[in-house]
Parts: structure tokens; sequence; C-alpha cells
């Protein structure tokens, strides 16, 4: 009996062999780095001569930035309008899709997923190339309403113009997630609702929205995240521009390092960047924890 | 009942009538990038709009790896499918190994430790980019397929996956396997990897398509023209001086053609991988 418990001991320590790769690689590549962020944003560094400690001064710079508060403010209206607009729409498709009314569904489904693996940059490329003056979407749209905004070169609309292609490219994603939770949804709930007499909004209400509370929760928050952290789209189509009118944090974060080596700088506004998502990633997290299976 | 089922039609039609301006619209940009890659750099904006090419140009598709002595396409190409090999490879190793050990083996530490793994979901990449140059440098990793592909490759979603994967297999095959003596990596190759292939392939597909579209990392750890890899390679050449639209389109279509050939043969995988990650709770 002790021999047999004494080797199953030994059997179950081969877990850690099995897990060490992977533990090994996440601190090196992912903890520590995270760790290093707090110390770099702490310094003045153009990665030339040595790091220079100044406390908390990157911060208080950072503040009163008008170039950092401006890159918030983008994040923040880009972030909001793309999650809302894409969240909405891929949940009514999802639903339109889900109609017992329609036939060739996936043939149907495959059009809205398409862009979702096309090449990001890609689909930089075709949209920049669509904004132009004399381009797709601006003839189109004088043809139709009659007036056109001058999406790339105006501070007003480019965000909208980013906003616009973001959606196009993710919706389909989210399509998908909402699909498979829609059809976790017992199909006896929805004949229960019938016999006591609901129609298509109460079945939406009683039965649809409640069923589905953890993949909206899912959904929003993983889109949020990706969102914030979107950098390909605003990169290839404007740069940023025009006068900063599309400089996102990830693109500040990356010129500000990258471009004027300010090491220290960039490092103290992704320390924000993480703080700013801090609340969403701890609220996925706990979204994945809840649904491990066999403790 | 006949005002109810004519009701039904009407609200039948009208469904496809939306459904079917919403594919078109979904669709169309994509038709529009490959037809107009065929035009010639006169038409490509010219007024009024023509849909299919006055003139039919092939050569844009030629051009592009022949013409811009500044941008090797081939060797972006090639690096882009390299580094997207190896990341998978590597991706797939880190999650099953570790998804497999968290799953199947009650050592101490366990739960702590996954939590720890599981925890790194919150680390984005932005917040890191900085340091991980830094250390990337360091280790003399810039400029090599490793330093790109190790930091885009640890991903916590993946040993999560795994795990959840791995605890769904019933025991009686480990079980029987050891008694016959198999030791414990064997029947970690031999039984549960074969039995996992749905749930890697998912993982694989995602994956993969995650690695073919990275920009923000190879801009900063390929400083070397020649490790560029291919989104990299035409963001950097549509910010060059004046490069004509029918190259820039033709060299980004190229771009779309392996993750659309995976989505033809391997559509099932693409939809589980990221209907996994609505995962219920």
């Amino acid at each position: 009996m002790r021999k047999a418990s004494y080797s199953v001991t030994r059997l179950q320590n081969h877990g850690y062999l099995f897990i060490l790769p992977t533990l090994v690689f996440f601190t090196i590549f992912l903890i520590y780095p995270m760790l290093s962020a707090f110390r770099y944003s702490l310094v003045e560094w153009n990665a030339l001569t040595p790091p220079k400690a100044i406390g908390l001064k990157n911060f208080i710079v950072m503040v009163k930035d008008p170039r950092v508060i401006n890159s918030i403010v983008r994040t923040l209206h880009f972030s909001g309008i793309s999650v809302a607009a894409i969240n909405v729409m891929a949940f009514v498709f999802a639903l339109m899709f889900g109609s017992r009314l329609i036939r060739h569904k996936n043939f149907l489904q495959s059009l809205v997923f398409l862009p979702v693996i096309l090449s990001i940059v890609a689909v930089g490329v075709v949209w920049e190339f669509m904004y132009q003056s004399t381009g797709l979407i601006p003839i189109l749209l004088r043809k139709i309403i009659g007036v056109s905004p001058i999406w790339l070169t105006t501070t007003s609309a480019a965000p909208y113009a980013i906003i616009i292609t973001y959606v196009w490219k993710s919706v389909g994603y989210y399509m998908v997630i909402y699909i498979a939770g829609l059809m976790d949804v017992p199909t006896s709930f929805y004949e229960a609702a019938r016999m006591d007499g609901a129609g298509f909004w109460g079945q939406l209400y009683y039965i649809t929205i409640p069923n589905l509370r953890n993949t909206f929760a899912l959904a929003v928050i993983s889109c949020i995240i990706f969102t914030f952290g979107q950098f390909s789209i605003q990169y290839v189509i404007t740069k940023g521009g025009p006068a900063r009118s599309t400089e996102i944090l990830s693109l500040l974060i990356f010129r500000e390092a990258f471009e004027l080596s300010k090491f220290g700088y960039s490092a103290a506004i992704s320390v924000l960047f993480f703080l700013m998502l801090l609340v969403f990633s701890i609220f996925q997290l706990r979204l994945f924890r809840s649904g491990t299976l066999g403790e | 009942m006949s005002s109810y089922q004519s009701s039904q039609r009407v609200l039948r039609t009208l469904l496809y009538v939306v459904i079917g301006v919403l594919g078109f619209a979904f669709i169309f940009p994509f038709l529009w990038m490959i037809v107009s890659s065929f035009k010639l750099n006169r038409d490509v904006l010219a007024i009024p709009i023509r849909f299919f090419p006055p003139e039919w140009n092939w050569m844009s598709y030629v051009n592009v790896f022949t013409k811009f002595p500044d941008f090797n396409f081939p060797r972006f190409i090639l690096n882009s499918f390299i580094v997207t090999t190896l990341a998978v490879v590597f991706c797939l190793f880190l999650s099953a190994t570790a998804g497999y050990g968290f799953a199947k083996y009650k050592f101490k530490g366990n739960g702590v430790l996954f939590m720890i793994v599981l925890a790194t979901i919150m680390i984005s990449f932005e917040a890191i980019v900085v340091p991980l140059f830094i250390l990337v440098r360091r280790l003399g990793l810039q400029n090599t397929y490793w330093g790109l592909v190790i930091p885009e490759s640890l991903t916590a979603f993946g040993v999560f996956m795994m795990r959840q994967f791995f605890f769904s297999l019933p025991n009686d095959f480990i079980e029987s396997a050891r008694i016959d003596g198999a030791n414990e990596y064997a029947i970690f190759a031999r039984i549960a990897i074969p039995m996992a292939q749905t749930a890697l392939l998912a993982l694989v597909i995602f994956h993969a398509q995650w690695v073919w579209n990275l920009l923000l990392w190879p801009l900063i750890v390929m400083s070397n023209p020649d490790m560029r890899v291919l989104p990299q390679g035409i963001a950097l050449f549509k910010g060059g001086y004046n490069t004509p639209y029918p190259e820039q389109l033709a060299v980004s279509v190229i771009a779309c053609i392996p993750l659309l050939l995976l989505y033809i043969f391997l559509s099932k995988y693409f939809v589980q991988g990221i209907a996994m990650t609505g995962l219920k709770g």
C-alpha cells in the first residue's frame, strides 16, 4: 500500500515536466517584461546612453502632454464606438442567420465572415484606396445621397473611416461567437415560451438575452481588449494622421519608443495602457476561471 | 392562418433582401481589391468608375516581384511562411504539453501554477513591447525568426483550451496504457495527442491566422530588410513614395491567398476555434 502511493506521487510529478516549457517561456517573455515595464517607466533612456532614474517624472510629464491626452481620447473614441457597433451588429446578424426562415445560411454567413480571414494589412490597403477622393466610397455616396465627407484628410472624418473599416473587418468574428452561443440555448426553452404565447420579441427578451449573458460578457470584454490593442489599420491607412486624429495609444507607444527613441517615456505610456485595460482584463480572467472544468 | 402565412412570406422576403444587401456589402471590397489589381494605374481611380478593367493588366503581379529592388517580396513571403510554421509548431507544443500536464497530473501547486499562467491573459502586447524589445535584443534574437516567433506564441488561451480538452478525455485510456507498461511521454504522444486532433487543428488555424497577420512586432524586431515578413513589407511598400495602387493591391491579394485557402479547406476548424474563444461559462 505504501509502495503504491509512493509510486503514484512519483507518477504525478511527471506533471512538472509537462508544464515546465510553458512556465519557463511565460516567465521570461511575458512576466519578466511586464515587471520590467514598471521599472523602465521610471527612467529616462534613449537606448544609447545608460538609463537615468527620474522617479515618477515620466508620469508627471505624461498627464500634461497634449499628445498623450489626445491619444487617450482617440483610443476611447475609437474603441467605444467600434465595440458597440461590432457587438450590436454581430448579435443582430447572428439572430438573422439563426432564423428558421432563411436557407443557404452557410453561404450567406461566409460572406460576412470573409473579411475576418483577409490579411489585415491588405484590408488597410484596399480601404485606403476606396476612401481616395476619386475612389469608390466618395463617388458612390455622392451618387446615392448627394454628399460625401473628405475621408482621410479631415480630422472629423478620418476616425470614422478607420472605425468603419475595423467594424467591417471584425463583425464576422463576433457573429460566430454569438451564433455558437445561440446554438447552446435549448430549443425546449423556446417551445415553452411559445406555448405561453411569447412572440419574437418576448422570446428575445425572456429567453435569448438572459441565456446569452455569458456569451455577451465574453464577446464584449474580449472585443474591448482586442480593440484597444488595434494597431495595423491605423498604421496602414492614416499613420495616425491627419493632425494626430487617429493616433491611438498603441501607435503612440510605438512612435515614442521606436521613432523618437524615448524608451522610458514609452514604457510609462504602456503602463498607463495596461492600467486602463486592467478592469476589463480582470473581468476576462474571472470569466475564464468560472469556465474552468474539473477542479 | 393564411394571413399568418402571408406575413411569414413578407418577413422571409424582407430578411432575404436585408441579408443579401449585407452579404454584398461585406464581400464587395474584396472583389474590388481583386478587379482593381488588374487595372492600369491610370484607370484605377478614373471617373466614371467601372467595375471591370477597361484594359486588363496582369503586369502588376509581375512588377511587384521585379520592379522594386528595395522590396524583396519573394523573400518576405518565404519569411512569413517560415515564421508562421515555427510559431504554430511552438504554440502547439507549449499548449499541448502544459494543457496535458495541468489536466492529467495532480502534482503540488497545480492549481496555483495554472492560475499564474491564466493570469497572463491580462498582459497585453502593447504594454510590454518596450521591455520585450530590449530583452530580445540582449538575447541576440533581433532579426531572427525565433525573436519574432517566441513572444507572439505564448498564449494562455491555448493552454487553457488544451487543458479543457484533456479534462474531457477519459482517464481509462491512460490507465490501461500504463498497465501495459507504456511510459508517460509515450502515452502523451501516442494516445493523448492523436485524440486531441480536432482541438489541436482549431488551435493551429487560430494561431496561424494570428501570426500571418502580425505587423507591430515585426516592425520592431525585424529591422534587417531581408528579415521582413509580408504584412510588414506591404505596409512599408505602401508608405513608400508614389507606390502605384495596382501593385499595392496585387501584393495585398497575394497576402490574402494562404488564409483563404486554409478557410476553404478547413472552415469547420476556423469557426470552432473562434467559437471556443466565446467558451461558455
